[in-house]
This record gives C-alpha cells, sequence and structure tokens, in this order.
C-alpha cells in the first residue's frame, strides 16, 4: 500500500509539488538560520574565548572585580607552581598566560622626538615557545597584514590602522608608556616586527602583541600574570562540563579570604556570554516553533485544497470499503512520505545555502567601527551534523500537523451520499 | 445458485430530516433477492432507488425495519463492519466511472485487491483476469484519460468484479454512454452474472439496461409499486 501511495504522491503534481515545495523551503530556511546562527554565535564565542576569556579564565579575586580595568597590580604571582597543580587537577586543560595591559604608544622621529602618539591595547602571549598554540589561536600569523611574527625579544605587532595613521614602516621604533604592576612608570622601546589585522574593531584599535616575557619585565610581573586562560585540549566548548570545572576549582577557595587568592570563572560567566549562549538556543527553538506554526498553516490549507480535490477519490475508496479511519491514517501516512521527501530536499537546499554562508559569510564590518564588543565582521554560518536532522522536525511536524487538521473533514463525511457525491 | 436469499428487506422506511419536519424517502418496503439475481430497481427521481441501494450497500442504514444483506443486519453493523461487508463482498458501479486518475487500469483494479491484504503475485492474476473478463487486458498500463467512455466504465466493472463480491451494486451505470457501449458492458455483467454467479442490482431508468433485467422492482414515491419478474432473459439479446 505504501508504493501504492508513494506512486499517487510523485504522479500526483499537484498533491505533491505544492506541498514538497513549502516543506521544502522551510526546512532549508530553518537549516540556514539555524547554522547561520550556531555559525554566528559560534564564532562569537569562539572570538571571544580565543581573544579574551578562554574557555575558563583565572585572575585574582580582586582582579576579576575590576577586570575591565586591566588593574596588573593585583595579578597571579607564582604562576608556574598554580599552573604545575592545575595541569594535574584538570590534565584535560591547557593553561596559558596572558597579560593585557594600556598605555601609550609614542612615535619618535629621526631626532627623538614624538611625530606621533596613541593609546595602546596592549596583549601579552607567549610568541617564542614552540609548544605554545597562542599564536594559532588568536591567528596572529594569518592576521599579520605587514612584516612577520616578532622573532626576538623587543619585537612588536602592531595594529595596521595605527601604523597606517603613523605612517609607520615595519622595523621602526615605538615607544611603551605605561605602567608597572607596583604602580611605578615604565617606559619600554620596541621595534616593529609587522602589523596586524584582527577583524574585529575592539582589538583593532591600538593593538600591540608582544611576548610575554617582554611585558612580564617591563611591567615588573616575574613569574606573575594578569590572567591564566584555560582551553579545553580538544578545543570544544562543553557550557556543563566548563562550568563543573570551574565549581571545582572554587570550591577550594571558596573560604579564602585573601583578595589576591584565585578564581576561576567559566566562558559564560564571562563578558554575557551566559545570556549570549542562552539567547543562542533560545532563538534557535523559537525559529524552529515558528516554522512549525507557519508550514502546519500553510500545509493545513494546502491539505484542505487537496482534499477538495481529492473529495472524489476518498469516496470511491469509502464506496470500496476502507474504512474512515485507515483512509485519515494513510493521508497521515501521505504527509509523512512529502514530508519526508521535503525534508530531504530541504535539508539539501539548505545544507548548499549554510555551506556557502560559511565559506562565504555575511561582512557586517561596516556596523561595526565603533563596537566595543568582541565579536568577528564576518559572520559565518556553521555546517554541523545535527543540520542534517534539524530540518526534519519542522518539515514533518508541520506536514503531519496539517494534514491532521484538514484531514479531519474525512470524518465528516456521510457514506450516505456517496453515490450522490459521486454522480458529479 | 438461486432460491438463497442474500438480500432480504423486510419493513425497511427511511426518513430524512428536511427543515423542521421529514421527508420519507423508503416507506415500509419487502423485497428480496436470491443470490445470482440480476435485478433492477426501476422508478423516477425521487422515487427511492438510490436510498435503497445506499442500505443494501451498507452505505446508509433504514430509520425502521431490518436490511439483512448476507445474513448481516445493516442496522446493526459498525462503521467498521459495514466497510468491511463493502470491501470482502460489494462491488459498485457508479454513473460516472470514478476511477483514479493518477493510476493505470491495472492500478484501479488492483486497488480493491490492497483493501484486502492480498499478496502481489495473487492479486496479479485476479487483476488480469478481472481485465480479460471486460476485454481490457492490453490496456492495463494506460491511464483513465486515455480510456473512452465504455473503456473507462468497463475497468469500473472490472474493478467491481475483481475481488469476485456476492452483490454488485449498479448506479445509472449506462447514463454517461452510449447505445453501443451500454450493450457491450452489459453483455458484460450478464456474462459475469451467469459465470460468476454474482447478484448484479441496478437503478435505472434507461430502458436498454431494463431489456437485460430478469427482475424489475418498479418503484415510487419510496414504495414497491410492482415487483416484475422477467423469464428466460439470455446474454444474446
Amino acid at each position: 500500500m505504501i508504493q501504492f501511495l508513494l506512486k499517487g504522491i510523485l504522479r500526483d503534481k499537484s498533491r505533491s509539488i505544492l506541498p514538497i515545495i513549502v516543506v521544502s523551503i522551510g526546512v532549508a530556511l530553518t537549516v540556514v538560520l539555524s547554522a547561520y546562527m550556531k555559525g554566528a554565535f559560534g564564532d562569537l564565542i569562539d572570538q571571544n574565548a580565543r581573544f579574551e576569556t578562554g574557555h575558563v579564565k583565572i585572575m585574582t579575586k580582586a582582579y576579576a572585580e575590576n577586570k575591565a580595568q586591566l588593574p596588573n597590580d593585583l595579578a597571579l604571582l607564582e604562576v608556574d607552581k598554580l599552573i604545575e597543580s592545575l595541569d594535574k587537577d584538570f590534565p584535560e586543560m591547557e593553561w596559558v598566560n596572558r597579560i593585557r595591559f594600556g598605555g601609550l604608544i609614542d612615535v619618535p622621529d629621526a631626532q627623538g622626538e614624538s611625530k606621533g602618539q596613541g593609546p595602546a591595547a596592549g596583549i601579552a602571549i607567549n610568541l617564542f615557545d614552540e609548544k605554545s598554540s597562542e599564536a594559532k589561536r588568536m591567528n596572529i600569523e594569518s592576521s599579520i597584514v605587514k612584516g612577520g611574527m616578532p622573532q626576538k625579544n623587543g619585537e612588536a605587532i602592531i595594529g595596521n590602522d595605527f601604523a597606517e595613521k603613523l605612517n609607520l614602516k615595519i622595523g621602526d621604533e615605538i615607544t611603551y608608556f605605561g605602567t608597572t604592576m607596583n604602580g611605578s612608570m615604565t617606559f619600554q622601546n620596541f621595534i616593529v616586527s609587522g602589523t596586524i589585522r584582527f577583524g574585529a574593531a575592539a582589538m583593532d584599535r591600538g593593538a600591540i602583541v608582544v611576548d610575554i616575557s617582554d611585558a612580564q619585565k617591563m611591567l615588573d610581573m616575574e613569574n606573575g600574570t594578569g590572567e591564566l586562560l584555560g582551553f579545553s585540549k580538544l578545543n570544544i566548548y562543553d557550557d556543563e562540563k566548563v562550568k563543573q570545572l570551574a565549581d571545582k576549582f572554587n570550591q577550594k577557595y571558596v573560604d579564602d579570604l585573601d583578595e589576591f587568592a584565585p578564581i576561576m570563572l567559566p566562558l559564560r560567566a564571562q563578558n554575557n556570554l551566559g545570556e549570549m549562549i542562552d539567547y543562542s538556543s533560545y532563538m534557535s527553538s523559537i525559529f524552529v516553533f515558528i516554522f512549525v506554526f507557519a508550514m502546519s498553516i500553510v500545509l493545513w490549507n494546502t491539505g484542505l485544497l487537496g482534499g477538495l480535490r481529492r473529495y472524489q477519490e476518498f469516496g470511491i475508496r469509502l464506496a470500496l470499503g476502507e474504512e474512515k479511519g485507515m483512509i485519515y491514517r494513510r493521508l497521515i501516512l501521505e504527509a509523512i512520505l512529502i514530508g519526508v521527501i521535503g525534508s530531504i530536499v530541504g535539508t539539501l537546499i539548505g545544507l548548499g545555502g549554510a555551506y556557502y554562508l560559511q565559506i562565504v559569510g555575511i561582512d557586517i564590518s561596516d556596523y561595526m567601527d565603533n563596537s566595543t564588543m568582541l565579536m568577528p565582521s564576518v559572520l559565518r554560518a556553521k555546517v554541523t551534523p545535527e543540520l542534517f536532522f534539524i530540518g526534519f522536525i519542522p518539515g514533518l511536524l508541520a506536514m503531519v500537523f496539517g494534514n491532521m487538521l484538514s484531514g479531519l473533514g474525512i470524518y465528516k463525511r456521510e457514506t450516505a451520499r456517496l453515490f450522490k457525491e459521486l454522480e458529479v | 445458485m438461486k432460491n438463497e436469499a442474500i438480500i432480504s428487506i423486510q419493513n425497511v422506511t427511511k426518513r430524512f430530516p428536511v427543515g423542521d419536519g421529514e421527508f420519507t424517502a423508503l416507506k415500509n418496503i419487502n423485497l428480496e433477492f436470491q443470490r445470482g439475481e440480476f435485478a433492477g430497481l426501476v422508478g423516477p427521481s425521487g422515487s427511492g432507488k438510490t436510498t435503497l441501494l445506499n442500505i443494501i450497500g451498507s452505505l446508509d442504514s433504514p430509520t425502521e425495519g431490518d436490511a439483512l444483506v448476507l445474513g448481516k443486519n445493516i442496522s446493526e453493523l459498525s462503521h467498521k463492519e459495514s466497510a468491511l461487508l463493502r470491501n470482502k463482498h460489494i462491488g459498485f458501479i457508479f454513473q460516472v466511472y470514478n476511477l483514479l486518475p493518477v493510476y493505470t487500469v491495472y492500478e484501479n483494479v488492483e486497488f480493491a485487491l490492497l483493501l484486502q491484504n492480498i499478496p502481489k503475485v495473487q492479486r496479479q492474476k485476479m487483476v488480469m483476469e478481472a481485465l480479460e473478463w471486460v476485454g481490457l487486458a492490453s490496456m492495463a498500463d494506460k491511464k483513465p484519460d486515455k480510456l473512452s467512455g465504455g473503456e473507462g466504465q468497463r475497468v469500473a466493472i472490472a474493478r467491481a468484479m475483481v475481488k469476485k463480491p456476492e452483490i454488485v451494486i449498479a448506479d445509472e451505470p449506462s447514463a454517461n454512454l452510449d447505445a453501443e457501449n451500454t450493450h457491450a458492458i452489459l453483455k458484460t455483467m450478464r456474462e459475469l452474472n451467469e459465470n460468476l454467479g454474482t447478484t448484479f442490482l441496478f437503478s435505472t431508468h434507461d430502458e436498454k439496461v431494463m431489456g437485460y433485467l430478469d427482475r424489475i422492482v418498479h418503484l415510487r414515491d419510496g414504495a414497491v409499486e410492482e415487483d416484475e419478474i422477467i423469464k428466460s432473459k439470455t446474454t444474446n439479446q
């Protein structure tokens, strides 16, 4: 019987084409939007993790309270010992030091006079250790516009826009002015080894990237770091797992009143990312619900029209002795077949669209010029395994709901009127 | 084969609500049809022919009285049992052939057997046999829109006959056919009646159809006006 119904669906274009088109469009949109939201929010979270929050971040409690001010005077000390203990307790994580610092960059002319200045948003990471994946994690090498990576202490990479503004060339010298962690003034000269554009407006303004050993020396932070970031070695952010990890770590220091005691914050507890993660999940559910609802209404109407067109067929089937319940169930079975076909077609189209958006993305850099939020300037979709089945939820549900509603008319059909009806 | 009451209508009355009142379509009908009869209900529009066929075909039930079809009291059957009775034992032929347009001739005939869950090999044999009865075996792969009116009605006969029902109900089967096709399908039905012993019950006011009947029940205003037995009818008319 299924084969018989399938033949009918495939041959009766008006019975199958419109519902398949509606289901396919809905499914394709669901897949593309899910992929795009997943990609955009994923990129946003990933970028925040890579550049700022880590999957978890350890700071002193006092630093954590004022972290927006980058208070390096409240930095973690004896970091090697802390990392050793963390490696033992959490072997699944990789721990990296980072120092963020503010200050001023001065560009001297040939006579040593200042020819230009600008605010510095410095970040110090481990650039020279071959085992360190920090440069890769922050995409530094691929973000370099001119020049190259620092090869030795005393070299720095600066923001490309800043370099262009001050007419800086590779090999030019710049001077950093700032304060040490002890509050005294510090000056440090750096040779520009390269210019960089991260693609995130908040990062690109006044960026200066130096090796962590230079920053430790410059800021009097021997064996100290402002932030200790933890990344899953699998590079997969697992919200629940990370939360457990942070709880476990913090449990050790819960009664420690020392403001220099460490505290671990999971990604979701930083930069409002928790709300972002929940919002992403909430919006995905809303999209799926909207598509199920909208498509159900369209397919209900399609089903009603189809039901009118198939009035004669249902009449013949009733006369031939097919039970009303059986006709209804077979109508639902047809809906499932159409829903599956539409969902497969829609998923393929949606995956194609999602893949295109994954490669090309949508450039929002024009809207990000003044943004302080750390987010990518090109939002891309992300093709994930769940996209292969997520479209089946609205595709099948809408088709089945729509036909369940429209098919109820079968039960109102009076068999006593069949002869009259079938005379027409 | 004959002299076995296959349909027994006992004091059947059928009323329909019309506005605030009622319309009586059948008034105290008493009739009996024997297995293998080739009979017809004849009368003007509104005489109750279709209402009586509906009751015999288990599509409707009487308001009063009993309609026994193959020993089953139609009034006592549930929807499911009525459907089963139609599915297994009653074939229908309509004024309009009512073939499913997206399916081939073969598939239209096969559909009646699919409802009975008959295995494919057996189905194939039965469908081809039914198409041979009506002389359309060579058109099995054609779609209904490629058939003439007479061919369409012959497919409808094959669909009604393929499950070898005890009773075939034909409602004005010649209404859309010319004289030549009317004679052709009636000859076919008559042959099936004689060869398979199927009881045929017609509703008609077509003189050509009446010429083939063994028995004509004249209805007027919901009552039997005359029950006319016509003997020695043959297929060679």
